[in-house]
């Protein structure tokens, strides 16, 4: 049984639809990718699932159950907008969210130190959030997310802002939670964070789920239409090869050809080995961030 | 644990936590000890020394002579004559201090009795002119009657003063007010009213100041997704309720503990205020309609405080219930000295003006039992639906972000929202 089912919701706001007949399951440690444009309805779909709003129409079941107080204790929620009490102590803020989702004082105080230890920054306890730096913030905002051990969590936008090592950090600690059985809904601008963390994706565009599945299905509807190509040299009349669309030369050697069908790759093998050595060679697969754009893109006309 | 006395506590602790709240209060005890003493610190400035007059030597004469055994027969001299050679001389001697003001007499015929003109330094609200005014008086009466040579049983007759008694009327068994009780009555209603006035704004401003901040800081999706909105704005009322009276205690207990010393008691007495002869009945009122005011604008400021996303734009959303609570302060304020107009009957139904204009009507006059009742009947039904109401307005509110939201706007989200 899945952890989170998410059946056919509909949400208007007035006569502005902004979810659309929208489904997804997510099991027991899965990472579930919410993607789309900025409007297409992600923060709406949190919502209703958070239970901040109710569906006008369609069904959220947790663990089979529906919405009630008891679930509350249960969900852990990383909002896109980052929000902590300025002037108030880490610890103070921290155990008072704790206690709200149903904690005694005293687990939560041994979590918020476990935590702490576990990002290195033990010595934040009894600092104010404002004398923190940005990235510090949101360790302490995940800290605020996580801290009741909950079953499903919610994060939206949860490594804008950082630096490569703290992005880093919070991965390994998001992949943690999820070998740990917790579920998690993850919405995310950056496309390779979803094809390293998620099995499942959602892309809304408009309200509307354009595309949805395991992200190795969604791969394989899209044809492989990039080739790279690299030698010591350089590589003449590569656009008059039959099939190719594209040629585009990397300022550090070697080129990216757009191609109609992966087939042509042969006959680009062939064209370039008649010149000389190939150091590099490779049809890429596409990229999720290809998908997207294609995606968005083709229901934007 | 209760989620309610979950946000409760904190609330509590954040703000008895807070610097400036604290030191607020500590200097408005300060003041409050100091107004505690003012009775005392007054009766000493109005020392009993009499104020030194000035006066030509050698004119006039009978006029000096009659004032100084005037002024002699008072308990407590208010006016001490001194003579000066010339009236130059006497504004030298004005200038030097060592007079308060001096008094010159031109003659005026047709009145038969000259007319006296008091200089000093300053015209405005000289008492030692009134009491020249009543001195000369009686020096005139004297001289004219010295004349007349009247009888001893008519000159008592003549000098004793008419009195007009003061009494309330009452409708009930008990007896009205005396004047005392009355004073007493408008001093304790005004002490009240003020005292009610600002701790429904501080609080109430408090509250929509402390949501508009949570919201702004965003830590508002946060809590929203862990207790019910409901739960937590009737938390933070109740927090902020806990903290006010704290305060309220600790201030009224400054000022109290202050006037109930004896030598300010006697000074109170003196000006005709009897703290002895206040009304326990008018006290359990003043709580009373604290209470209710305090909840009736209360959960009005938390809703406007949750519609509004920056603390920024905090002062103009609340601006109308600050001109509403304005409005029933001066309608109030202007009702101590008609309190029987039919005005302060009328506004004291209306159920913002009611803990301010019914709280003044029974410190004051005497409504009848089922006005007081419908008063507050109207009041506590309007605390319950705008409660409920402002409940909605914060479940939507809160998680409104942008401009602040029109009316049209709200009423569309809370429909989507289905709340």
């Amino acid at each position: 049984m899945s952890v989170l089912k998410v059946d056919n919701i509909v949400k208007n706001y007035g006569d502005k639809r902004a979810v659309n007949k929208l489904s997804f399951e997510v099991q027991e440690g899965e990472i579930y990718g919410l993607l789309g444009a900025n409007g297409a309805g992600k923060t709406t779909t949190m919502r209703m699932v958070l239970g901040l709003i109710l569906p006008d129409e369609g069904d959220i079941r947790y663990n089979g159950k529906g919405y009630s107080k008891e679930q509350l204790s249960m969900l852990g929620y990383l909002p896109e907008e980052r929000g902590m009490y300025p002037k108030l102590k880490v610890s103070d803020q921290i155990i008072y969210l704790a206690e709200l989702r149903g904690m005694s004082r005293k687990d939560a105080d041994k979590n918020l130190k476990y935590w702490l230890d576990r990002f290195q920054v033990p010595e934040y306890y009894n600092k104010k959030v404002e004398e923190l730096s940005k990235g510090n913030q949101q360790k302490i905002q995940f800290i605020a997310a996580v801290i009741h051990k909950p079953r499903i969590v919610i994060m939206d936008e949860a490594f804008s802002g950082l630096d490569p090592v703290n992005v880093e950090l919070l991965k390994s600690t998001v992949k943690e939670l999820r070998d740990e059985g917790t579920s998690i809904v993850f919405s995310t601008h950056r496309m390779e964070h979803v094809e390293e963390l998620c099995r499942n994706i959602t892309i809304m565009h408009r309200s509307n789920p354009v595309l949805q599945g395991s992200i190795k299905d969604i791969k394989k509807k899209f044809p492989q239409e990039r080739i790279i190509i690299a030698s010591d040299g350089a590589i003449e009349g590569l656009d008059s090869v039959s099939g190719v669309k594209q040629v585009i030369r990397h300022e550090h050697g070697g080129y990216e050809l757009k191609v109609d069908s992966p087939y042509a790759g042969q006959k680009i093998l062939q064209h370039a080995l008649a010149q000389g050595p190939i150091t590099r060679f490779e049809i890429m697969e596409p990229t999720l961030n290809e998908i997207f754009i294609k995606t968005v893109g083709e229901h934007n006309e | 644990m209760n989620s309610l006395w979950t946000v409760m506590s904190f609330t509590m602790r954040t703000k008895l936590r807070n610097k400036a709240f604290v030191i607020t209060t500590v200097v408005l005890a300060i003041l409050l000890v100091v107004v505690g003493n003012l009775p005392t610190l007054l009766s000493k400035l109005d020392s009993d020394k009499a104020t030194k007059v000035g006066y030509v030597q050698g004119v006039h004469d009978e006029l000096i002579q009659g004032l100084t055994a005037f002024y002699a027969g008072q308990e407590k001299p208010e006016v001490q004559l001194i003579g000066g050679a010339s009236e130059d001389a006497l504004k030298e001697t004005l200038e030097d201090g060592d007079i308060k003001g001096f008094v010159t007499f031109a003659d005026n015929a047709s009145v038969g009795f000259p007319d006296a003109t008091y200089h000093a330094k300053s015209s405005l609200g000289s008492s030692t002119a009134q009491s020249l005014t009543v001195g000369l008086q009686v020096v005139k009466n004297q001289l004219v009657l010295k004349d007349l040579n009247p009888s001893e049983q008519q000159l008592s007759l003549l000098n004793a003063t008419v009195t007009v008694n003061q009494e309330q009327v009452r409708f009930t068994n008990d007896a009205g007010k005396t004047p005392e009780e009355e004073g007493t009555a408008i001093g304790l209603t005004y002490v009240l009213l003020v005292l009610l006035f600002m701790a429904v704004m501080i609080t109430g401003q408090l509250i929509a100041t402390e949501i508009t901040a949570e919201k702004s800081s965003r830590v508002m999706e946060i809590i929203v997704t862990s207790v019910s909105p409901l739960k937590q704005m009737f938390g933070k009322i109740l927090g902020t309720f806990a903290v006010g009276i704290l305060q309220m205690i600790v201030l009224v207990g400054a000022l109290v503990l202050n006037l109930v010393q004896q030598n300010n008691l006697d000074a109170l007495k003196d000006m005709g205020l009897d703290l002895g002869a206040i009304d326990p009945k008018l006290i359990a009122f003043a709580v009373f309609f604290y209470l209710t005011g305090f909840f009736l604008y209360a959960t009005l400021f938390a809703a406007v405080g949750s519609i509004v996303s920056r603390t920024e734009d905090l002062g103009q959303a609340i601006l109308p219930i600050t001109m509403l609570t304005l409005a029933g302060f001066y309608i109030a304020i202007f009702g101590i000295t008609h309190p029987e107009s039919s005005v302060i009957t009328i506004c004291s139904y209306i159920p913002f003006f009611a803990p301010f204009l019914m709280f003044l009507r029974i410190g004051l006059t005497e409504p009848s039992v089922w006005e007081v009742l419908l008063s507050v009947g109207i009041l506590l039904a309007s605390i319950i639906v705008i409660g409920w109401i402002s409940a909605k307005i914060y479940r939507t509110g809160v998680l409104m972000y942008g401009k602040r939201p029109s009316f049209k706007e709200l009423i569309k989200a809370m429909k989507a929202y289905k709340v």
